[in-house]
């Protein structure tokens, strides 16, 4: 409190004077009257009061200093000087402020994006209390939960206060428009009471409507509902349809609640008495709040004693059944994105180490000119301390308007952020649309831009402790030269140009390895390609003979569109890393226990292996004759053939996908194609069982349509045929192939676009940096020079004489920066396939391009250096 | 041991003569003073209001401006309840002092 009084005196200095003006001028007429009230005469009265109050100059002098504590009236004093110095020059400030700026602007929007995202995906208080619990089998990857198992759990589990599931439908939405596809997210009530969420505008569902018969309420995402409704807060108690049953709006989640990412409404989830009782279709998610006090690991411990429990009582359905409660933020972020954040962010704090080093560096500079200065105010009587404070309160100052500068590059660096990124990519980011400068990253901006001030500071304060008083003054305003703090501005150079080093290699690394990602599917000319994705749903296609049909109708008239030269369908296209692994049966082969195995489950349509050039390499492809009726067949891929019949011929023999309780058909394996990649991501690629969807149709595939000329422009024609057949079924992401591959890799560029920056502006700081040195080098060695030449020597000695320096600094900052180059690349390495730590043409084109770039701007100081007129460096002196 | 020294007293005497009196002027102090001490102590201005500014930063005195009897405005002050604890500890402090002072001067 007293603090705060005695800095809001310093404000308002005139007013405080006046008061104690009046108090002490109070006191005299005080005094005069009790004098004339003892008898005193007028004059006698007001000359004994004034003696005996003493000197009133001083003594206000010393009612104002206990005022204004002299501390903080010094720091005021330290910061208007410090302001006065800044203006004086200008260029230094500018510079320092543009690059702490940048620095701290860059830093704050990748701090911003990475809260927004990976921190706080969602608003839900004590978010890290919250956990997914899934099932996990004794091999293979976890799994959802059965339903009859979560219901144990519900009666049984005490790690948690309570516990949720939930389901995903995908629904056609009609009588709006065009038919839509939308995705739904069957929960239950609890679900909302486990992220302590509220309805934005209306309610969430009660118990009562999670039961068959009363659910026929619906509650709209945020991000729905501003496309589909235009942000209409009357849409409450409107009636939406979907898959043919209308459904009431009973509210509208928050825009902070984008979960699940992919939901665009919630229905409640009112399971059926036979769904209750089943142990073997694992199709739920389950979350769930922690009780207070109990840690991760007593929950998973007690989930697993649960899960032993289940199986010995269920063996045929529960036998080998473990549970897995990860935390629900480690569940949304995945392994990736966490990852790339990091090595962004950690890039981008690179980056304001350098800007660090720059400033020092400039301040150091400038420490000459003002070593006059700081010798004369230790010589009027300051303190070291004070001449100290007073250096860094300038840093502090500069990083302080470079951070309020930093924070509007921010803002518009965001904006551009959320400008540029595709709607259908943002909307599978959770939190990604609560991008905002919030107060967090406005914290951090701040203790950046502090700490970057401090640390740029330190080094001219010591600088100045070194001056010595009477060399200086004696010295005039000439300068010296301090060899020490030569030796410091190089050591900032060196670390300027290793720490670019390290960055530009780096974020080429990631370049390169993400235009070999972009180019993976070339050879598959997906600029000509349209795609599309279509859900036949359940009600109206409950027949694997009905989806049959509408395949073949479908692409039969697709393929009659003017401009398409083949129309097929897939389960997932090359690169996409859309195909489902399942367990693998084969036919008169027991399964070993504890061996697992699997393969890609790809229907596709007849034409799939000609349309993208596939070839057949044994046995053959699809033909017109394999139809509903006739033997299933199969077609195997060649890493099936080495790795389920090494040294066999597979034809003839017959497998199974979905496991043991599958109720597929045997398929006849009739060929074998040619090793084609379905992931991009995977460095190792799946074995994969290719069969026809005439025979094995899927409830939801992808169309391609391969164009002559531009593929988007055949969109309307293509979405006109399909609606002719059936105007409720919606198509999805209707784009080219090759824009889908983009969307697949945006978080990847964002975080290669970002990495770059930061190499580009780092190496122009560096650049800007050994400049600097060169100069300072040169002026400080003027005389030297001119002694040089006038005794004989050559003018290309002298401009080796400086290169020389010049590339002894280089060459320190390019090793160190290798090396540390070496480790950045092995961590984007493990990031990104394709990617090696020791690209050989990536380094040593690298290492060329800085070592230039650092020697050409050192180039223009070393030819001042060699024009040095010797008459005129000689008699400046 | 006890902390002490001249401000410290002049505080105490300031202190002590607000919690006697409730509300007074700077003069009002000085007088009270003068007069509790039988003309033994007189307190300077000089050090009397800075002392006064200081211990109202403190937050041990307020101060508000009020008409004296003689009708002039005169900026009168009051102990606050952290100036009554600091009272108490002054005093307790003084009183350690004295009797230091005079062991010491007892055994010479």
């Amino acid at each position: 409190m007293a603090a705060l009084r005695r800095i809001a005196n310093l404000f308002r200095r005139n007013r405080v004077d006046t008061e104690i003006d009046a108090e002490l001028q109070a006191h005299i007429d005080l005094r005069i009257d009790a004098n004339l009230a003892a008898g005193m005469s007028p004059s006698d009265a007001r000359r004994n009061a004034l003696v005996q109050f003493g000197n009133v100059t001083a003594t206000k002098e010393r009612v104002a200093g206990a005022d204004a504590a002299l501390g903080l009236a010094g720091v005021w004093r330290d910061i208007r000087y410090a302001a006065r110095q800044l203006r004086k020059s200008p260029g230094f400030t500018i510079t320092a402020i543009t690059t702490l700026g940048l620095g701290v602007g860059i830093n704050t929007a990748c701090f911003s994006s990475m809260d927004a995202v990976v921190l706080r995906p969602l608003a839900v208080p004590d978010l890290h209390r919250v956990m997914t619990i899934a099932e996990q089998p004794s091999h293979g990857d976890y799994q959802p939960v059965a339903l009859a198992n979560y219901e144990d759990w519900l009666r049984q589990s005490r790690s948690f206060e309570s516990l949720a599931v939930r389901t995903r439908a995908d629904m056609s939405l009609t009588g709006a428009g065009d038919a839509a596809h939308i995705t739904a997210a069957l929960t239950s009530a609890s679900f909302f009471t486990v992220l302590r969420t509220q309805a934005q505008l209306g309610r969430v569902f009660t118990d009562a409507e999670c039961q068959p018969g009363r659910d026929a309420v619906v509650l709209l995402n945020y991000g729905f509902w501003q496309r589909q409704f235009a942000a209409d807060p009357t849409v409450l108690g409107r009636k939406i349809e979907l898959d043919q049953r209308a459904y009431t709006i009973i509210g509208v989640m928050p825009k902070t609640m984008q979960y699940p990412s992919v939901a665009e409404v919630y229905l409640p989830f009112a399971p059926s008495s036979q769904q209750l009782a089943d142990r073997s279709k694992h199709d739920y998610l389950v979350t769930g709040r922690l009780r207070d006090g109990v840690s991760v690991q007593q929950a998973q411990a007690e989930m697993r004693t649960l899960a032993t429990h289940m199986a010995a009582s269920y063996p045929a359905t529960n036998k080998g059944w473990s549970v897995k409660v990860e935390s629900l933020l480690d569940d949304i972020n995945g392994d990736m994105t966490p990852l790339y954040y990091r090595l962004v962010m950690g890039g981008t704090l690179f980056v304001l180490l350098v800007v660090c080093a720059n400033i020092a560096n400039l301040q150091l500079a400038r420490g000459v000119a003002r070593r006059p200065e700081i010798a004369m105010r230790s010589a009027l009587g300051a303190r070291r301390w004070h001449i100290v404070r007073q250096l860094l309160t300038e840093n502090l100052l500069l990083a302080v308007t470079g951070a309020a500068l930093g924070v509007g590059i921010a803002a518009l660096y965001l904006r551009i952020l959320l400008i540029t990124m595709p709607a259908n990519v943002a909307r599978y980011i959770p939190g990604w649309s609560n991008t905002s400068l919030n107060g967090r990253a406005l914290l951090f901006s701040l203790v950046l831009a502090a700490a970057a001030g401090i640390i740029a500071g330190v080094a001219p304060a010591i600088g100045a402790l070194r001056v010595n008083v009477l060399e200086q003054l004696k010295a005039g305003s000439r300068g010296t030269t301090g060899g020490s703090r030569r030796r410091m501005r190089s050591v900032f150079a060196v670390a300027q140009i290793s720490l670019a080093v390290a960055l530009v290699v780096g974020a080429a690394l990631m370049s390169k390895g993400m235009f070999s990602l972009l180019h993976l599917a070339d050879e598959y000319h997906p600029a000509n390609v349209l795609v599309f994705n279509v859900t036949l749903p359940e009600k109206s296609y409950d027949t694997k003979q009905k989806q049959a049909t509408w395949y073949d109708q479908s692409l039969e008239r697709l393929r009659a569109l003017p401009g398409v030269t083949h129309a097929e369908v897939t389960a997932a296209l090359p690169y996409s890393d859309n195909g489902w692994l399942q367990d693998l049966e084969i036919q008169d082969r027991p399964a070993i226990p504890g061996k697992f195995q699997s393969a890609l489950h790809l229907a596709v349509s007849e034409g799939y292996f000609e349309t993208l050039h596939i070839p057949i390499v044994a046995g053959r492809g699809f033909t017109q004759s394999d139809s509903f009726d006739s033997l299933p067949v199969a077609v195997v891929s060649e890493r099936f053939v080495a790795r389920y019949f090494p040294d066999q011929n597979p034809l003839g023999h017959r497998v199974r996908l979905g496991g043991t309780n599958s109720h597929d058909p045997w398929l006849t394996i009739v060929g074998i194609a040619r090793e084609t990649n379905y992931s991009m991501w995977m460095p190792t690629q799946e074995a994969a069982v290719y069969m026809n969807t005439a025979q094995m149709p899927l409830e939801g595939a992808t169309y391609f349509l391969t164009t002559e000329g531009n593929p988007t422009s055949l969109a309307p024609a293509a979405h006109k045929a399909l609606a002719g057949l059936d105007p409720a079924l919606p198509l999805d992401g209707v784009e080219t192939w090759q824009q889908s591959i983009h969307e697949q890799l945006t978080g990847l560029m964002h975080a290669a676009g970002m990495l770059g920056i930061d190499a580009v502006f780092a190496l122009l700081l560096a650049v800007i940096g050994i400049f600097g040195v060169m100069a300072d080098l040169v002026g400080e060695r003027t005389r030297e020079i001119g002694v040089r030449l006038a005794l004989g020597a050559q003018r290309g000695d002298v401009l080796g004489l400086i290169l020389r320096r010049a590339s002894w600094l280089t060459g320190a900052g390019i090793s160190i920066g290798l090396v540390l180059a070496f480790l950045l690349a092995h961590l984007v390495a493990n990031l990104l396939r394709g990617v090696s730590p020791d690209d050989p043409v990536v380094f040593t084109v690298i290492t060329v391009t800085i070592a230039a770039a650092a020697l050409g701007s050192s180039w223009i100081p070393a030819r001042r250096a060699a024009r040095v007129d010797p008459m005129q460096a000689l008699r400046a002196e | 041991m006890a902390k002490n020294d001249l401000q410290g007293t002049l505080d105490l005497l300031v202190l002590k003569t607000l919690d006697q009196n409730g509300a007074l002027h700077g003069y009002g102090i000085v007088l009270h003073i003068q007069s509790a001490s039988n003309d033994m102590l007189r307190v300077e201005e000089g050090s009397l209001y800075p002392a006064l500014h200081r211990m109202e930063q403190s937050g041990w005195i307020a101060a508000e401006w009020a008409m004296t009897d003689t009708n002039r405005r005169a900026k009168y002050y009051k102990l606050t309840a952290t100036g009554r604890r600091q009272l108490q500890q002054a005093e307790e402090s003084f009183d350690q002092l004295v009797k230091g002072v005079r062991a010491v001067l007892r055994y010479a």
